[in-house]
């Protein structure tokens, strides 16, 4: 081993920070909420346009009380300085709040410290207000900087005790030297006694981290980067609950070192998570656990150095079954980094997007981290044009494969809903990039779990190549878009009104109000939902309730985009919704009589307390599908994401072709399903065009599979017997008796009509027909003795 | 104040009595005189018609040696008329504490507080002395906060400076959105079918349609015979949507979403298998004889951005109707109540941990979260420092008991209270604890046993709490009116009219 390494260890590192300033006086932790998040990572530059248009998308899950940016990958001309600056210099911004600061801040801890080899002021549009935001952007600076020879040498003589060795071991204490730095700015000028005049935003090298007091998209605007390109973006959307006195310096992304961080959600242990990184000499400044989190990472990753799988492994530990089921090498390693850092683990809910900037390597990344139980919105998205070129393009593979001069465009994208994800690809191609929504794949991380690890990271190298892989390295691969059933999708909105022309009504918002009653019962409208509202009075759903109150029964919604709340407020209805584009959460949630058919991925809470009537989905469900629902006949041609059915009772009948992500059917209530009760069938296969499936490695991946569940039963069609006893927690694996197979044929056989996919092939297996016997097994509930009546 | 409230109506119980606090006996020396019957303004002391003997004392309108202090016709006519044991030529009146009293109530419920609740339920009124109706023995809580009057406790208001105290309170107060206003600060509390039977539910809900004001329904289904009363019923949305659909969800005026129980906070609501009975499961939609548990959270609600979303959606279900928050009281309660307000919300309905039934897990009760006493004024002070105070009602619950710790409540900052054990006891329940198991109320309070259920029913149920509430009010007015405060919202957030035995002397 280089000496360098021995030398600069963490604790030297952590131990030069002894000195610095204590953390002033800390009040309460400002109260989280949750908040929008959307990442994306592209091997060519986008501007930020696209960005906002995927933040604006999610304005309901902020309140204008914050909202950021972290920009890498950027093009030097834009920043008036050449290329070998932007990779080798540090982008030192700072946030001054104060104009009169400036002079202070420099003198003290911009000057003396470094060399400045350019700066510049990032232009902003006018008056704030006109924009809508409350308060004041601050005004931002960014300085290219290297540090002063002479002042670094200082510094490493005396907390290392010597000059470093190499140049790399030169580079780690420069890193920490630009760290201390900003940490002493920002103890001065921000966090100290109530004195907020200016502070760091951002210090790595190509990356740069803009944040306010408002919308994230106000950012783009305020500071004119909607033609701004480049290939790292992540936006943020705030939700802070207090809601008075507000300060960007509190806004997301937060900082390390060479990343930023973006966070949605709130921990439950604060107080030990600060108490550990105190003990290594690292103080919060900004009392939110956004910084703690990202304070985390840069410890883990640049100090201790742990290779990005472990500091993932220290952030979402892998537990139970899930860790059981890892080789046992990675067993070994992973017991020693929970045991390490099980004081530091930032116990959810919580979803992480960070941006990466490794100059260095020549290296881009984004990656998406979720908490083990799953518990905040996340979709991870990639399109990659290299496809088209080769049929048989495999992304992460491909490195080694064909040789090209110019790699294909490919994008990754990381979000709270998919219909941000949507939106930024409808964006990119307006802005004239080879983009198109729909992506070629839309997926979830299973939190802590050994089939992914609960992280994806996109990864542009030198090669300008986006690779995507998971925890553990293993690439995702596209082969193509996905397969759709969705009319709109495939033939676009015109051709969808014109399908309909039979039609007496096409309506927009603009003629929403002077909407009279239909013709007849057999009437449709059409309804172009694009500029609905996403909710409210005036939004899509409310208007739909309205046309219903004046006699419309059938509907079709095309261009939804985050729309909530499509078919609720119905009441016991008959009605027919067909959905096209990228409708919001709680889609049909209340639904009692009638059909909705989503012609496309739905998102979170889908069908929550369902009464009865019928949800066709052509794609995905998100979280807490069919929550408390209590019948209906439901088809997903898809997978379900964490936590579908929970508490479900009555007699809801489901299909779902894919298979979920975990906590399927917990505290499942539903009756005795041969005498009325409900079931779901969950198939396992992942849909590739019509009448053609393939078979997933198991039904099931989760560890957590009927727990607590008194009544109904889950059908898993599974020939290979991969579920085991195991999975489950109050369950227990039965045989597929022939009353059973007359329950759930009916349901197979509308399975096909709706998706093509044939109760044969379900039950062919390797060339093979089967019984259903063979091909399905059956999950009932055992009687559990601690919450039975009690009898002598 | 809009139409006249509810009178009182004699309603005792057939079948069982109070055990009374003093015992009255007479010994040899009686000479059946009959002096002593005129002497007792409560009827203790009878003489059938033609009878030569005076019958057995009914010990139960006893105020012991108190009821000199409280003559109806003031305290010279006691002078002028003595009571009963000086009254006695032969001094044959032996007047001694019951020693089954001692075996009635618990710190919380102090037996004097359970007597005079009994008392208020049957006649619309608490007993006029002889009964610690202010505070109950438990030496903590609303038990320690005492009031600064004005007026002292001799002072007697005339009725009618009572019936002019204005004791209405508006539960919406945003600028936007339906007014609605109740003319008592209170309603009931959620109480499931399953928890409790369904003359329970019937009892409260015409109560509450009497009194123009509220109940909930709890977690378990909407039953049929309710939703005639569902103007006065609140559809309660709790972490397992038992019972909830989008048809009770539009029946309501207020949806009332349980986010945490102050009695279990960080628990579920949960039903042990003894009470799951065919027909409670089948009202849930789910399977007999297990115990049924609701998630400790929603899972669909980990976060503010997620309530907001949440509130949204029942609003996009039910536009018209007003949506409750009801949350416990942890140490950042203010950040969660300033969250509701900006979420949507119009009721913040605080829930502390002095109450729960016996069903309530003993680990759970009162040692989680932070007491009521504190999160009130902690919620009403920052919610007014944020502005909003006037946006928001805030609603107080868990262990209300009395006229007293109601005001107490709004004194803190509160608008109003919620209650729950209190209508319980004006149903007879004796707090004997056994509220989990089925057949373990012997009131037929909490159970859906046929058999106990048949004990009364529920017109009976009704005029009890009816009364119980009309004796609330008339000793809530009479606080406010030994406070010379005109209405109850002039009391709210007054703190400077309480003081705790531990930090102020008396004045």
């Amino acid at each position: 081993m280089p000496s360098a390494v021995k030398d600069s260890n963490p604790e030297l590192l952590l131990a030069s920070r002894a000195s610095l300033p204590p953390a002033p006086q800390q009040g309460p932790r400002e109260a989280e909420g949750g908040c929008g998040v959307v990442g994306l990572l592209a091997n060519c530059a986008v501007p930020g346009s696209a960005v906002a248009a995927g933040c604006s998308a999610m304005r309901n899950r902020g309140n204008g009380k914050g909202g950021g940016l972290a920009i890498g990958g950027m093009e030097a001309g834009a920043l008036g300085v050449d290329a070998a600056t932007l990779r080798g210099d540090y982008l030192l911004a700072i946030a001054y709040l104060e104009a009169e600061a400036r002079e202070a801040v420099e003198a003290e801890f911009v000057r003396p410290q470094f060399e400045v080899h350019a700066e510049g002021r990032f232009e902003t549009a006018g008056d704030p207000r006109a924009l809508g935001m409350e308060v004041a952007p601050p005004e931002v600076r960014r300085y290219f900087v290297r540090a002063r020879a002479a002042a670094l040498d200082a510094f490493c003589r005396e907390h290392l005790g010597r000059l470093p060795h190499d140049r790399l071991e030169r580079e780690r204490w420069e890193d920490e030297f630009v760290y201390q730095n900003s940490y002493r700015l920002n103890a001065r000028h921000y966090a100290s006694l109530g004195k907020k005049s200016a502070f760091v935003l951002s210090h790595a090298k190509d990356l740069l981290v803009l944040k306010l007091v408002g919308y994230a998209e106000d950012a783009i605007k305020y500071y004119g980067l909607e033609d701004f390109r480049a290939k790292l973006w992540i936006g943020h959307q705030r939700y802070p609950t207090k809601g008075r006195v507000w300060h960007p310096g509190g806004a997301h992304p937060f900082i390390g070192m060479h990343e930023a961080l973006v966070h949605n959600g709130d921990f439950a242990n604060y107080a030990r998570v600060v108490k550990y990184l105190k003990q290594r000499h690292i103080a919060p400044l900004f009392l939110t656990d956004t910084e703690v989190s990202v304070l985390l990472f840069d410890l883990w990753t640049r100090v201790y150095r742990y290779p990005l799988e472990l500091a993932i492994e220290a952030m979402g530990p892998t537990t139970e079954r899930d860790f059981e089921l890892l080789p046992p090498s990675r067993q070994a390693a992973y017991r020693a980094v929970q045991t390490a850092s099980m004081k530091g683990s930032p116990d959810g809910p919580w979803f992480f997007i960070v941006a990466r900037s490794e100059t260095g390597e020549r290296r881009l990344q984004l990656l998406g981290v979720t908490d083990t139980s799953m518990l905040r919105p996340q979709v991870f998205a990639l399109q990659d044009l290299g496809w088209r070129e080769s049929p048989t393009f495999v992304l992460g593979k491909a490195a080694r494969g064909e040789k090209r001069n110019e790699p294909a465009p490919a994008i990754g994208l990381i979000a709270s809903e998919k219909q941000a994800i949507d939106r930024v690809l409808t964006q990119l191609r307006v802005a004239g990039l080879p983009f198109q929504k729909p992506a070629d794949r839309y997926w979830n991380a299973r939190g802590g779990s050994y089939s992914d690890g609960g992280a994806f990271i996109f990864t542009v190298d030198g090669t300008g190549r986006l690779t995507a892989t998971d925890k553990f390295g293993a690439a995702v691969t596209v082969s193509g878009p996905e397969p759709k059933l969705g009319l709109a999708e495939s033939k676009g909105a015109e051709a969808l009104v014109e399908a309909r022309a039979h039609t007496q009504m096409t309506i927009s918002a603009a003629g929403a109000a002077g909407i009279k009653g239909p013709r007849d019962e057999a009437s449709e409208l059409v309804v172009d939902a694009a500029e609905f509202p996403l909710e409210g009075r005036a939004g899509l759903a409310a208007f739909v309730v309205h046309a219903y109150g004046l006699g419309w029964r059938r509907f079709c919604l095309f261009n939804t985009s985050g729309h909530r709340f499509i078919g609720c407020g119905l009441g016991a209805a008959k009605v027919e919704i067909d959905c096209h584009g990228s409708p919001g959460d709680y889609l049909a949630s209340g639904l009692d009589g009638g059909t909705v058919r989503v012609f496309n991925s739905a998102q979170d809470q889908v069908g929550q307390i369902l009464k009865s009537g019928r949800l066709v989905i052509y794609g995905d469900v998100g979280q807490t599908f069919m929550y408390a629902a209590k019948g209906g006949e439901v088809f997903v041609l898809g997978n379900a994401a964490g936590r579908p059915l929970i508490n479900a009772v009555g007699r809801p009948r489901v299909i779902i072709n894919g298979t979920c992500l975990d906590y399927l059917a917990e505290s499942f209530m539903a009756g005795d399903p041969l005498r009325g009760g409900g079931f779901v069938v969950v198939n396992g296969v992942r849909y590739t065009g019509p009448a053609s499936f393939e078979e997933l490695e198991t039904p099931y991946p989760g560890g957590n599979l009927f727990s607590l569940a008194s009544g109904g039963a889950i059908y898993f069609r599974d020939p290979r017997r991969a579920i085991g006893p195991d999975q489950l927690n109050g369950g227990k694996i039965a045989d597929l008796a022939t009353e059973d197979w007359e329950l759930i044929r009916p349901m197979l056989e509308e399975n096909e009509r709706l998706f093509g996919i044939t109760v044969d092939s379900l039950l062919t297996f390797e060339g093979r027909k089967l019984k259903p016997a063979e091909a399905y097994i059956k999950i009932i509930p055992t009687k559990l003795r601690a919450l039975s009546v009690a009898h002598d | 104040m809009g139409e006249p409230l509810p009178k009182p109506r004699a309603m005792p119980h057939a079948e069982w009595r109070k055990v009374p606090k003093w015992r009255v006996r007479y010994s040899a020396e009686c000479i059946d005189c009959g002096l002593c019957i005129p002497a007792c303004p409560y009827g203790v002391h009878r003489r059938a018609p033609g009878s030569l003997r005076l019958g057995i004392p009914d010990d139960f309108g006893c105020l012991g040696p108190a009821c000199e202090q409280a003559h109806p016709a003031g305290p010279e006519a006691v002078f002028q008329e003595g009571f009963c044991v000086r009254q006695c030529p032969t001094s044959a009146i032996a007047l001694e504490k019951n020693p089954e009293w001692q075996t009635l109530g618990d710190p919380r419920w102090s037996a004097d507080l359970l007597f005079a609740t009994w008392t208020a339920a049957e006649t619309g009124r608490y007993p006029a002395a002889g009964f610690e109706v202010r505070v109950g023995d438990s030496g903590g809580g609303f038990d320690r906060l005492r009031f600064k009057f004005k007026r002292s406790r001799h002072e007697r208001a005339r009725d009618t400076e009572l019936e002019a105290i204005d004791t209405a309170i508006p539960l919406a107060r945003r600028k936007e959105g339906p007014r609605l206003q109740i003319p008592v600060p209170w309603y009931g509390g959620g109480m499931s079918y399953g928890s409790v039977g369904l003359n329970v539910m019937l009892s409260r809900a015409k109560a509450a349609r009497a009194w123009r004001t509220f109940t909930c329904t709890g977690e378990g289904g909407y039953p049929q015979e309710l939703l005639a009363y569902k103007d006065c019923v609140i559809t309660q949305i709790a972490t397992g949507m038992f019972g909830v659909s989008e048809t009770t969800v539009q029946a309501a005026r207020i949806l009332e979403i349980k986010y945490a129980q102050g009695a279990k906070p960080g628990l579920g609501g949960h039903l042990l298998a003894d009470k799951n009975t065919g027909a409670v499961a089948a009202m849930r939609e789910t399977v007999a004889g297990i115990s049924l548990f609701s998630p400790f959270p929603f899972h669909s609600v980990y976060s503010v951005e997620d309530h907001r979303k949440h509130v949204d959606w029942l609003r996009a279900m039910n536009p018209r109707a007003l949506v409750s928050a009801k949350v416990s009281t942890p140490t950042d309660v203010d950040m969660v109540a300033v969250g509701c307000y900006y979420g949507g919300v119009d009721i913040l309905h605080l829930d502390g941990a002095y109450g729960g039934t016996g069903a309530a897990p003993d680990i759970a009760k009162k040692n989680i979260a932070m007491p009521l006493e504190f999160a009130i004024p902690k919620v009403h002070r920052f919610l007014q420092a944020e502005g909003i105070r006037d946006e928001i009602t805030v609603i107080a619950s868990g262990g209300v008991r009395s006229a007293h710790d109601i005001a107490k409540a709004i004194a803190l900052g509160a608008d109003g209270v919620v209650l729950g054990t209190s209508e319980l006891v004006a149903l007879n329940c004796t707090r004997c604890g056994n509220c989990e198991s089925g057949r373990g109320c012997q009131h037929g309070i909490a159970s859906t046993d046929p058999e106990l259920n048949a004990l009364w029913d529920a017109d009976w149920g009704a005029q009890r709490i009816s009364n119980l509430y009309h004796a609330l009010r008339l000793e809530l007015a009479e606080i406010l009116w030994r406070l010379g405060l005109p209405s109850v919202q002039a009391l709210r957030g007054r703190t400077d009219v309480l003081y705790h035995l531990d930090r102020l002397p008396p004045p």
